[in-house]
């Protein structure tokens, strides 16, 4: 069973890479798109980009948190905003500020569920905003300021994936890296924190850090990809390779591995596809394409797939019609 | 619409002047505080159901794909028309209702399939939802000017200014065509622009056009000096006309299917073995919701709309276990909020303190580079008011809130102490271990207790009179162990 899951999963990745690869050939020739710097760029990005975080979004998913990439991304404006009042505009000030704004969020979030009856949700959702609005207060108060500087602070926030350059695709790469090494680190503790919190803080572990971490890395996600991608974009790309990828695995490795590999494709396909005309938007081409994986996944996936269930059930039914044979009459009543 | 909008000024107009009246709706205060009132009343009551069922983030959805609705709809009628539709178009406005349910419907059908979570449903569907709106806006609809300000934070503090006007006495329409002698009549050149020629050279062609030609209302004719008698005229901003009928029905709807609503949202199998319909009535909220959202749009922007499905009904929710409280305390927070929220932009924190000098004040003690004048979104405002009162629900509560929590709490680690020194003396007391069991120095060990614990309880247990200390021992007094009997007899034996 389990040999065989491996196998499907394996083949299953060299099969996407197939796709890829026929796609970019396929997009030269038959799309005319015409792969310059910049495109390669973005693509790159794109990659990268959804990877980390098809990766974090089998947690999140798991978790039953998926609107969190919603929430914490609405949530990091207010930071954005002070931290542009106080140091300037400064790359790295901004998303120190956002990580900081954003992880505040979490952490109301968690103490709005663990001391009221109020639930994951609803918490969600006085915290987005909640944020947003103080973020958007300060906006409109850095805007009233006599300072010119302000120019382009908005983009940061809802993203330009076009304006991407290889220098983004190079700090995100090495963020990439660094997330991919806490989580390999703490695997063993976060398996057991999205499965079974209760039993985990039962054996010990330091289950307040260890959300706190799995919450940062998140935050750390959204926080790189907002200023490439954009708010929307950070919710789909955080949920659907991870959904895609629990349809054809048991196992939360081959999970991860796989929505990895599912947020890449999207992530690189949608970019090109986005160039195809100069009037498509990146970021929510990206999105279609991660939905489309989505839907094959829903779709067609073995065992668990609407078609497989479909299938299964009619065979049954079969089955059941031959050991459990009804009179004459009846059969032919139904026919 | 607008029979209904002169029916509610007929009726007002017994009451008040229409100058009054006029004064009134010409006030940005007063206008914004009771569009935003009426964005709080609906939302809060919506919000309310959303909350108890479940589905508090199902208005950020539909908040968003709304977008799409109105995308479709607009592509859909320039296509049939052949000319870009006017973006008031009640049509637009269904297109988006039609879209908040598709919303809710495909959320439902990805989770029905039972492979996806209920949030990782709502999760897929509305990031997809708005991502084509937005294909379809970037790529088909470039004339359509989408300020990003105006998308964000909305125009409240400009509600006032946008108006239809009603006119009540003196009306009169006044057409002019182009043989009326009011007519402005001027030539313009046909084929200059063409041939790229001057209106002086020859082969210019002339036509005449009236400048001023068209059908003026009351207002517009009163203005220009077409007519001599002033119209009376009430000018209703369109916001306050548009939220004004989503509030009624709002409020039709709630009380009407008070008891339906109140039955399928706490046990949906017992309204469908009532024969209540709750699948209907869910889509009628969802249609609610989506029209509230569109509503709204204009006047507090497509994000902060949320809020005011959100934060008041989550405050309430603190506050009481009761539903028809809920649904009264609810829109109480957020109208109070807007209240709040409009003078707190204009840089007044409840008439109390005033924003000015806060900053003026930080920038003194921290060395802050601000700007010493605050004016902030006024919608955004409102939000964080709504979010303070948020706040101290969460903190004052009588019944669930951190307070009270912690005020309980305390009061049980007191008893438990209490207890604990009480019976374990009782335990001890006339035993042959009872000396060793109840020296004073010792205790804390036998209760594994720090020494300065034991003290504290100690110094307090005496003073209530409940134990004694004599001969280094521990002992209890006759208070004491009454009380001691008394709390065993309810919580102990009692319980058994």
């Amino acid at each position: 069973m389990d040999a065989q899951q491996n196998r499907r999963v394996w083949r299953l990745i060299a099969g996407i890479v197939l796709l890829a690869c026929l796609f970019v050939s396929f997009s030269a020739w038959g799309l005319g798109v015409n792969y310059t710097y910049t495109l390669r760029t973005v693509a790159l990005g794109g990659v990268v980009l959804g990877a980390l975080n098809g990766v974090l979004g089998c947690f999140a998913v798991l978790r039953q948190e998926s609107l969190i990439g919603d929430a914490l991304s609405h949530a990091a404006l207010p930071g954005v905003a002070v931290a542009f009042l106080l140091v300037g505009r400064e790359l790295g000030a901004l998303l120190l500020g956002a990580g900081a704004a954003s992880w505040l969020g979490v952490y109301a979030m968690h103490a709005i569920t663990r001391t009221t009856r109020l639930k994951r949700e609803p918490a969600m959702g006085v915290v987005l905003v909640l944020w947003f609005a103080l973020g958007l207060a300060l906006l409109s108060y850095i805007q009233s300021l006599p300072n010119a500087s302000q120019a382009g602070l908005k983009t940061f926030i809802f993203g330009q994936a076009a304006a991407m350059v290889a220098q983004d695709v190079q700090w995100l790469a090495g963020m990439s890296a660094l997330v991919f090494v806490v989580l390999a680190a703490f695997w063993k503790e976060f398996k057991l924190l999205t499965f079974d919190a209760e039993f985990a803080q039962a054996n010990g572990f330091a289950v307040g850090w260890l959300n706190l971490l799995l919450s940062t890395l998140i935050v750390a996600a959204i926080v790189l990809g907002l200023q490439l991608a954009g708010v929307v974009l950070m919710v789909g790309l955080l949920i659907a390779p991870a959904t895609a990828a629990r349809q054809w695995t048991h196992r939360l490795s081959q999970m991860v591995v796989l929505a990895g590999v599912f947020g890449a494709f999207a992530g690189g396909v949608g970019a090109v596809l986005s160039a195809v005309d100069a009037k498509l938007p990146t970021g929510p081409m990206i999105i279609v394409v991660a939905f489309s994986v989505v839907l094959v996944s829903l779709l067609f996936a073995p065992e668990r797939g609407v078609l497989a269930t479909l299938l299964q059930r009619r065979a049954e039914r079969l089955r059941f019609a031959k050991v459990v044979p009804l009179p004459e009459r009846e059969r032919n009543g139904r026919a | 619409m607008v029979a209904l909008e002169r029916l509610v000024i007929e009726l007002l107009l017994l009451f008040v002047e229409h100058d009054a009246l006029n004064a009134f709706l010409r006030d940005p205060r007063s206008v914004a505080v009771l569009v935003g009132a009426m964005i709080a009343l609906c939302g809060a009551l919506l919000g309310t159901f959303l909350l108890l069922r479940g589905q508090a983030l199902t208005s950020d959805a539909i908040s968003h794909t709304v977008l799409l609705g109105i995308v479709v709809t607009f592509l859909a009628l320039t296509w049939l028309t052949g000319s870009t539709p006017d973006l008031s178009s009640p049509l637009l406005v269904l297109g988006a209702a039609g879209a908040g349910v598709l919303t809710v419907v495909l959320t439902e059908t990805i989770q029905r399939s039972g492979l996806v979570k209920q949030d990782a449903a709502l999760g897929l569907t509305f990031p997809l939802l708005f991502a084509l709106a937005v294909i379809l806006v970037t790529r088909y609809v470039d004339n359509v000017h989408l300020d990003t300000d105006a998308v964000l934070t909305g125009e409240i503090g400009m509600a006032w200014a946008r108006t239809n006007s009603h006119c009540l006495d003196h009306c009169e329409t006044i057409t002019i065509t182009e043989d009326d002698p009011r007519a402005q009549m001027t030539r313009q050149c046909t084929n200059c622009r063409q041939l790229g020629i001057s209106p002086r050279d020859d082969g210019a062609q002339f036509r005449e056009v009236c400048l001023n030609c068209g059908t003026y209302s009351p207002a517009r004719a009163w203005q220009a000096g077409l007519i001599d008698q002033q119209p009376t005229l009430v000018f209703v901003p369109k916001s306050l006309g548009i939220m004004g009928a989503l509030t009624l029905l709002t409020l039709a709807f709630v009380l009407l299917f008070y008891k339906e609503l109140k039955v399928s949202t706490f046990d949906e199998a017992l309204a469908h073995a009532l024969g209540l319909r709750p699948r209907l009535l869910h889509y009628a909220l969802m249609v609610l919701v989506s029209l509230v959202a569109v509503g709204a749009f204009e006047a507090v922007g497509s994000i902060l709309v949320i809020a005011f499905f959100i934060v008041p009904p989550a405050a309430a929710y603190l506050l009481t276990d009761r539903l028809s409280v809920m649904l009264f305390l609810s829109p109480l927070v957020g109208v109070a909020g807007v209240w709040g929220g409009y003078d707190l932009a204009r840089g007044s924190l409840f008439g109390v303190a005033d924003m000015d000098a806060l900053l003026a004040w930080a920038n003194a003690t921290f060395g802050l580079q601000l700007g010493a004048v605050w004016d902030v979104s006024i919608s955004a405002a409102m939000v964080l008011m709504m979010g303070l009162f948020f706040f101290l629900a969460w903190v004052l509560s009588p019944k669930h809130g951190l307070l009270a929590t912690a005020v309980r709490r305390l009061r049980q680690r007191y008893q438990f102490d209490t207890f604990v020194v009480l019976g374990h003396i009782d335990n001890h007391s006339g035993t042959a271990r009872q000396a060793e069991e109840l020296a004073l120095e010792t205790l804390h060990a036998h209760l594994h207790w720090s020494r300065s614990k034991l003290w504290r309880v100690l110094a307090r247990l005496r003073a209530l009179g409940l134990v004694q200390v004599r001969e280094g021992q521990v002992l209890l007094t006759a208070h004491g162990a009454q009380r001691l009997l008394a709390f065993r007899h309810h919580n102990l034996i009692g319980r058994w």
